[in-house]
């Protein structure tokens, strides 16, 4: 049996005296593509903070790879986590976004013109990011998360922005992100998307389907 | 119809005006009569060249900043309801020109009472000073009547900037000295000679005011609409009294409108020598996360700096202030102040990396660099431009003969990790505490959650430079100690405050 990359048991946390989480197990095993699922405020992006070592847990615990989550060098260099839309650096287009994630990991899982491509973002390469549109911003973030190499995708509602043509095209992308080995586990609302995934719902804990 | 619905001052509102205006006369009235004083005879002829450069310079910052503004704006409410309506528009507008004219006459006092400070009164002193007054009112009224014009016509605007460009030759050739026969000839000035100056100003001033006045109604309402809404994110940041969103507003407009063409970034391996093994400090630069990752992290700050090259070359121009104004005869810790705020400045704003990371660290967990890598790869840039900046500044103040002999040129590249550092704390501070006390005191109120906001960053370059702020000042023949000194310093302050960060 493999070791699980995230482990957590009986997890509890209270945001301002309100129980959040509560009393939830998880294990999630290397290549696993798992869509955290349930309506607003069920806990989901708290789930994800916790996996990401963002949020501290009121009790019970969480282990990623086989450790309580840090936020440190380390831990980022294994784990990519894509929430809310990140503060773009000033001066760079879309395209040197991507060029600067390649830089820093040194060893991308693909090129930067393969990215603009696969993203649909081409066209756009040359634009500052806040002269892009809400989907093709989504775009680029989702581009620079796969395009650096990485063992574990934290993405909260990645279908945020995106058309329907390619919310079906992240499906594919993150399929074959675990098919090469990577674990995806990603908050949704998307029936597309976490149809492909095993479905948890935070606030029981429970395999929902 | 009125854009203001407010009551009409009653007898009581204007008593108190009044009252108020008479209690600051009766407090102020003796310091400033004293300090009038203190401006009659004669002054330095070599003074008189670069205190006019620091007075024509302040008065083109006055015009830069009042067309960088709008200058016509009006708040969120009336630029949603009325600039867009059928209302006359000078109607609409009119409160808006005077507070302009309001702004103008104070700045001008302060810029007239600047040029007799600098020219002297050798007789007359009050005949002098209403006409340095009237002088100084006409030309900022006036410089603000051509920012609206600016604003109301493409023509205009050219004309303003052909403007300001003259004011800054006018600038460099009094601080050059080379018009020091006519700043002479200025100065000693019959007050015949001068009252007919100030009266032609004021005249051309009232033409201006009238012309733009009238153009109110011309001004076209997407130029009043961006200039408000601009206003209107400044407004937001002033009431949550968070500067710092400010620079953000100013920074992302401006790459908004650009055209920018992707460029790779510059290869930071090595070329691994065939057969022989790789020595182990290769290797370990080589490993992501240890020296290329965070260098490749940290050159998107030189990308940005290398697209504004008019801007670098603005901020190295004023590396000929401290000379300016040492030459004007400011004091030396005044001197002092200047390259120590220059060089801050300076580095401070090749700082946007950090400061971004700190205010939402989304892409540098992305990059998963070591914060501490991270930022002393971010302190190249600051510590190479304050560097650059600071031996500038000071190999000026040597050439116009304010320094004692000796290399005091050193002192930019020595103090120049510790200005660094300082600039990467002041980029990485939080936002203003405002539950810190307010000490009253006589003076008023004193809110201590900004002013700790503002000295962040500003404290660590007052101690990382104080080898040279202290030889400065003091002037020394022999700084080999104070050199010393500083190195260690600088390289002291930079390890220990890279040491010592914290995850953002």
């Amino acid at each position: 049996m493999c070791e699980p990359i995230i482990a957590v048991h009986d997890l509890s946390v209270e945001l301002g005296g309100n129980p959040v989480l509560s009393g939830l197990t998880l294990s999630v095993g290397p290549s696993e593509l798992v869509a955290l699922v349930g309506p607003n405020g069920s806990g989901k992006s708290t789930l994800l903070r916790c996996l990401a070592g963002l949020q501290p847990a009121t009790s019970g615990t969480v282990s990623v790879f086989g450790a309580p989550p840090t936020d440190d060098a380390a831990f980022w260099r294994r784990v990519a986590l894509l929430g809310d839309e990140p503060a773009w650096y000033p001066g760079l287009t879309a395209g040197e976004h991507l060029e600067l994630m390649r830089a820093v990991h040194g060893e991308p899982r693909m090129t930067v013109e393969a990215a603009l491509e696969l993203f649909a973002l081409r066209e756009r390469a040359d634009a500052p990011p806040l002269n892009l549109s809400t989907g093709q911003r989504q775009r680029l973030s989702l581009a620079a998360a796969l395009l650096r190499p990485s063992s574990l995708l934290l993405l909260d509602e990645p279908e945020r922005g995106l058309d329907a043509g390619f919310r079906e095209r992240l499906g594919t992308l993150l399929s074959e992100y675990t098919v090469g080995g990577g674990t995806v586990v990603m908050a949704t609302h998307d029936p597309g998307l976490a149809g492909r995934a095993r479905q948890v719902s935070p606030t029981d804990g429970r395999v929902a389907a | 119809m009125r854009s203001r619905g407010r009551a009409p001052a009653s007898l009581l509102d204007r008593y108190v005006a009044l009252f108020a205006l008479a209690v600051a006369a009766a407090v102020a009235g003796n310091p400033v009569s004293s300090a009038l004083a203190g401006l009659a005879g004669r002054v330095e002829v070599a003074q008189v060249g670069p205190g006019v450069a620091l007075v024509v310079l302040a008065y083109a910052g006055f015009v830069a900043a009042a067309r960088a503004a709008g200058p016509v704006v009006v708040t969120a409410a009336d630029a949603a309801w009325l600039v867009l309506s059928p209302l006359d528009r000078p109607g609409v507008l009119g409160r808006t020109g005077r507070v302009l004219l309001l702004v103008s006459v104070v700045v001008g006092a302060g810029l007239g009472l600047g040029l007799l400070a600098v020219l002297g009164a050798p007789d007359q002193l009050v005949w002098r000073l209403v006409a340095a007054l009237v002088l100084g009112v006409s030309a900022s009224a006036g410089g603000m009547a051509l920012a609206v014009l600016g604003q109301a016509s493409q023509s205009w605007h050219a004309w303003v900037t052909a403007g300001l460009v003259a004011l800054l030759v006018v600038a460099v050739v009094a601080a050059g000295g080379q018009a020091r026969g006519v700043l002479a000839a200025v100065a000693a000035a019959p007050l015949s000679a001068v009252t007919a100056t100030a009266s032609a100003a004021a005249l051309a001033s009232t033409l201006l005011i009238r012309r733009a006045w009238t153009a109110l109604a011309r001004i076209p309402s997407r130029t009043i609409l961006a200039a408000s809404t601009r206003a209107g994110h400044v407004a937001t940041a002033t009431v949550t009294l968070d500067p710092g969103a400010l620079t953000w507003i100013a920074e992302d407009n401006h790459w908004r409108a650009r055209n920018l063409r992707s460029r790779p970034w510059p290869s930071l391996s090595w070329p691994r020598s065939a057969g022989s093994p790789s020595p182990a400090w290769l290797r370990i630069a080589r490993r992501p996360g240890r020296l290329a990752g965070p260098v490749a992290l940290a050159w998107q700050d030189w990308v940005r700096a290398a697209r504004r090259p008019g801007r670098l070359a603005a901020l190295l121009a004023t590396a000929a202030l401290p000379a300016v104004l040492a030459g004007a005869g400011g004091a030396p810790a005044a001197v002092a102040a200047s390259v120590l705020a220059g060089a801050l400045a300076m580095a401070a704003g090749a700082a946007s990396g950090a400061r971004r990371d700190a205010d939402n660290p989304s892409l540098a967990r992305l990059a998963g660099v070591g914060h501490r890598q991270a930022l002393a790869a971010r302190a190249l840039l600051p510590a190479l431009l304050s560097g650059v900046w600071t031996a500038t500044a000071l190999t000026g103040l040597s050439l116009a003969g304010r320094l004692p002999a000796g290399p005091w040129w050193l002192f930019g590249p020595l103090a120049a990790p510790a200005i660094a550092a300082a600039a990467l704390r002041m980029a990485r501070r939080g936002p203003v505490d405002h539950s810190m006390p307010v000490i009253d005191t006589p003076g008023g109120a004193i809110p201590t959650g900004p002013l700790i906001w503002a000295l962040i960053g500003v404290d660590l370059a007052v101690l990382g430079s104080l080898p040279a702020a202290v030889a400065l000042v003091s002037q020394p023949h022999e700084i080999g100690g104070f050199l010393a000194a500083q190195a260690a310093l600088g390289v002291a302050v930079l390890a220990g405050y890279v040491h010592r960060s914290r995850v953002a």
